[in-house]
């Protein structure tokens, strides 16, 4: 497996955390618990969009490892 | 008229008054009563049997005795409501017992208590040394209630400095195989989304005898066939894990990588992924 599609997975996996984060920050009952999912899915979301241009960077870098 | 016939009548009539009586002098619980009022609710009583069962008793001395008795019950509810003074007068102080550690051998006396009595009210509230007593008061009700040292007190989340989760009340949203929509609505939530959720779990909500969901929108059910066998809520310990292996993914990459501004950058990502886990961390844990 290449560092691509490592770092790809790992991309995945925090898409679907600051999913679910986001489900819960509106679910959630409790003011409290609701603004920290929220400030957690915030986070992850800047996360993600670094990996995405790592992403980038590594597909022009191995091109034939391009696409999902 | 048959005498039986008035002693129906007058026993069915008393009861109804009786009950109306009762409803006005308020839903105070029975073991919180005063002395007085359990005096006072006692003889009520039992003029009211005499006066259903003595057909030579006039009925309207009976029915006046009640009402001067049930108005005077009622005129002092109201004056301790507003005086501090009546109500100490009327249903009497609390005595402190054990102050500081020290039994105040005094108060003892006052209130008829004997040592003996005093340790056994203590055991009634599993005391059984002494030592552990901070203070205790004997309450007019004549409860004991007693405060431990702080050094024997059941350890609280916030002596451990603990940071917990809030609890909200859950929500009953199926009960005996029906939905309930108010709880539902209340919870924020539709027959669509439980239906959804249900599905997750591969049963109809016709089998299911109990569900709740708490306020996170977790589902936890309870099957009328207890040898079906449904998962336990596992999605918030499953995404704190999922978090702890992202948060190691890019510890790696920030070890694998040759560029220095890469790795800067995966271990700041990485920094933010451990300062998320802390926050979320009472809120995923159970």
């Amino acid at each position: 497996m290449t560092v691509g599609s490592q770092v790809k997975q790992t991309l995945a996996a925090l898409k679907s955390i600051s999913a679910n984060l986001q489900t819960y920050a509106l679910q959630s009952k409790s003011e409290e618990a609701s603004r920290a999912f929220h400030e957690s899915m915030l986070l992850s979301d800047e996360i993600i969009k670094d990996l995405e241009r790592r992403i980038g960077e590594l597909e022009r870098q191995e091109p034939q490892y391009k696409g999902f | 008229m048959p005498e039986w016939i008035e002693v129906l009548l007058r026993s069915f009539f008393i009861i109804a008054g009786l009950f109306f009586i009762t409803k006005i002098l308020g839903k105070k619980q029975l073991s919180k009563l005063s002395f007085f009022e359990y005096i006072v609710g006692i003889t009520i009583g039992d003029i009211a049997g005499t006066l259903s069962i003595d057909i030579n008793m006039a009925i309207s001395h009976g029915v006046t005795s009640i009402l001067v008795w049930s108005a005077v019950l009622m005129l002092l509810n109201v004056l301790s409501l507003r005086s501090q003074k009546f109500r100490s007068l009327v249903e009497g102080d609390a005595t402190v017992f054990i102050k500081d550690g020290k039994v105040m051998e005094d108060n003892l006396k006052k209130e008829n208590y004997t040592t003996d009595e005093l340790l056994e009210q203590l055991r009634k509230k599993n005391v059984f040394s002494m030592a552990d007593v901070e203070f205790a008061v004997l309450e007019s009700g004549g409860d004991l209630s007693v405060l431990l040292k702080k050094q024997n007190q059941p350890v609280t989340p916030q002596d451990l400095n603990l940071q917990l989760e809030p609890v909200k009340e859950p929500q009953t949203v199926i009960m005996d195989g029906k939905i309930l929509d108010e709880p539902l609505a209340n919870a924020g939530l539709n027959r669509g989304w439980l239906k959804s959720e249900l599905e997750k779990i591969g049963v109809t909500y016709e089998n299911v005898f109990l569900a709740q969901v708490d306020s996170d929108g977790q589902l936890t059910v309870d099957l009328f066939d207890d040898k079906i066998k449904t998962p336990s809520p596992i999605t918030k310990p499953l995404m704190l894990a999922s978090i702890k292996k992202c948060q190691a993914d890019l510890e790696m990459y920030a070890l694998a990588t040759d560029s220095a501004s890469v790795r800067q950058m995966y271990a700041r990502d990485a920094e933010k992924l451990n300062k998320m886990l802390e926050t979320l961390k009472p809120f995923l844990k159970y």
